[in-house]
């Protein structure tokens, strides 16, 4: 069985603090409604867009560079403000947080970037134990947790190491280790696999269906079709401020087809367009 | 981890730059000890000088020595006064010319050495009790003049008050410099680990508990460097005052004193406080969720 998701009864590992709401566990993870989001007027990143996110789903978000997939995760961990329209997260607007809200709201997402946003001159361990010294947990319990989390990456024994002598792949899993630490409602990926080879980036998708299997809701950001064909999962497309959603994953060359077309491709809904 | 943890981590990973601010701040607060310093002792000499117990009575010309016998056998008589000696104006001279021989000291008329009644009252002396035995004494025919060395006391104060403004200037100096050393330290600091701070930030990490580790070194930083300055005076008046003892005691009549533990207590905890509020003022603005 997986650990926290027992049938219906699912209740995920939250740290709501004195206001636990228990109809949060039935609510989508994450929901879209009617998003807009520009950084210059004459350049919209997100038009219109709207789309639910089911607990324990496992998300791949593509899209050529510039499309907003980057900008879409840092709407979800509220580095940046929308424009008009709600996020939902596990019920709570998002842009409705207070300033001293949001780092609440960040305690139940973890993040993994493609740079890994590691402190160098800190050990594994250091780096890793950060979201529950946060949370305030006892030094016991965090040293447990730390261990168990580099085991799960395959970093088990290697807690004393300065970040510093990793290579890229073992500094992905350090980060990766960090984000999953605090057992997180949601796991956001921004592009964790565009500094690593082909072989390691197949590696680290894998260790993110490892998470998700424990059921952990996953959104991965990633240009890189490869992976995406590796298994078919549901791929929210980003272009141009457009967004496509595509239930079943791409097949191949479905992408291009949409990339040409006016019209949505055969296997592509589109979430909802703006005023293109 | 406790924020003092997280704090020294925060410093060992920046020694340098800790040190070198603590080493700034020391330095100015090494000019408001020593002021203090200075301060403390002439205060010490004032205090002693307005309750000295001497009075030197200066005698009119022609005194006869039945009228100083007179003189002698009431003040003896007087409450407070505890030793009474006459010295003539011969010895007077004799005195002075034992110290310096100088010839032409030696060719000054009588006038230049009046006979004296030297004066011992007892310790300490109020100043109130001092003027008035001083205007009885003055009012006897056989008396030219009264010496109760207040006026030395005076003018002691007024430069007093003078050190404690210049001591004042100096301490908002000192204010200054400490505030702008530890922010600019502070700023380099969280530049230095800006990716530290994304991280916390990253994973929800409250503002105050980012900061709290780096008031925390803040705080050190004012302390130490408090403390740095003291132990420094410290030293050097350890080794000057075996060699100034004798004559500064002699000179002054008090032997000289480093600053009170109070004192030195008052001076770190006002660094650390410095510190906390560079610190805080640096971090107002650079750090926002």
């Amino acid at each position: 069985m997986i650990p926290g998701l027992t049938g219906s009864s699912f209740r995920p590992l939250l740290r709501t603090g004195n206001r636990f709401d228990r109809d949060a566990a039935d609510r989508p993870v994450v929901i879209f409604e009617d998003v807009h989001k520009a950084f210059r007027s004459d350049c919209p990143v997100l038009r219109g867009f709207s789309l639910t996110i089911e607990r324990g789903e496992f998300l791949f978000v593509t899209g050529p560079s510039g499309s907003g997939k980057s900008t879409l995760l840092r709407l979800l961990y509220a580095a940046e403000g929308v424009d008009a329209g709600r996020i939902l997260f596990l019920g709570r607007d998002i842009g409705r947080l207070a300033p001293n809200s949001i780092p609440y709201l960040r305690r139940n997402v973890g993040v993994v970037f493609q740079d890994f946003k590691l402190v160098d001159n800190w050990t594994v361990n250091e780096n890793v134990a950060v979201p529950l010294q946060v949370l305030g947990l006892p030094t016991r319990l965090i040293h447990r947790r730390v261990g168990e989390a580099l085991e799960r990456v395959g970093l088990g024994g290697r807690g004393a190491d300065r970040c510093v002598v990793l290579s890229g792949g073992e500094r992905q899993r350090v980060a990766i280790a960090r984000a999953i630490v605090a057992e997180p409602a949601l796991i956001l990926a921004d592009e964790p696999t565009g500094n690593l080879d082909p072989q390691l980036a197949v590696d680290i998708l894998g260790l993110f269906e490892d998470i998700h299997a424990t059921g952990v809701t996953v959104i991965f950001a990633t240009h890189d079709r490869s992976l995406l064909d590796i298994r078919p999962r549901r791929v929210v497309v980003l272009d141009e401020g457009r967004a496509f959603d595509v239930p079943q994953g791409l097949e191949p060359g479905s992408f291009r087809d949409a990339q040409s077309s006016a019209e949505a491709p055969s296997g592509l809904a589109r979430v909802k367009l703006g005023a293109a | 981890m406790t924020t003092i943890e997280r704090a020294l981590r925060g410093i060992r990973s920046d020694v340098r730059a800790h040190l070198l601010s603590v080493f700034s701040v020391g330095v100015a607060f090494v000019c408001l000890v020593a002021t203090l310093l200075v301060l403390v002792n002439v205060e010490r000499v004032h205090e002693r000088w307005e309750s000295i117990g001497k009075i030197s009575v200066f005698l009119r010309l022609g005194t006869d020595q039945k009228q100083v016998s007179e003189l002698e056998r009431a003040l003896k008589a007087t409450e407070g006064i505890v030793s009474v000696r006459y010295v003539s104006s011969d010895a007077a001279r004799r005195d002075l010319l034992r110290d310096d021989p100088d010839e032409v000291l030696s060719s000054l008329p009588e006038q230049a050495f009046p006979a004296s009644i030297e004066l011992e009252t007892k310790e300490p002396f109020l100043r109130e009790e001092k003027q008035r035995l001083s205007a009885q004494l003055q009012s006897l025919p056989a008396v030219e003049t009264v010496e109760n060395y207040d006026n030395y006391a005076k003018k002691l104060g007024h430069a007093l008050v003078g050190g404690v403004t210049a001591a004042s200037v100096l301490a908002f100096v000192v204010l200054l410099a400490v505030i702008s050393v530890v922010s600019s330290t502070m700023r380099l600091s969280l530049q230095r680990r800006k990716m530290e701070v994304e991280v916390l930030r990253l994973v929800g990490a409250t503002n105050d508990y980012v900061r709290r580790p780096l008031l925390v070194e803040g705080m050190a930083q004012g302390a130490l460097g408090a403390l740095f300055a003291i132990v420094l005076m410290f030293f050097l008046y350890a080794i000057l005052r075996s060699s100034l003892f004798e004559e500064f005691s002699l000179l002054f009549g008090v032997a000289p004193s480093f600053l009170s533990f109070p004192l030195c207590l008052t001076l770190v905890l006002s660094g650390a406080l410095l510190g906390v509020f560079a610190a805080a003022l640096s971090l107002r603005k650079m750090l926002v969720v």
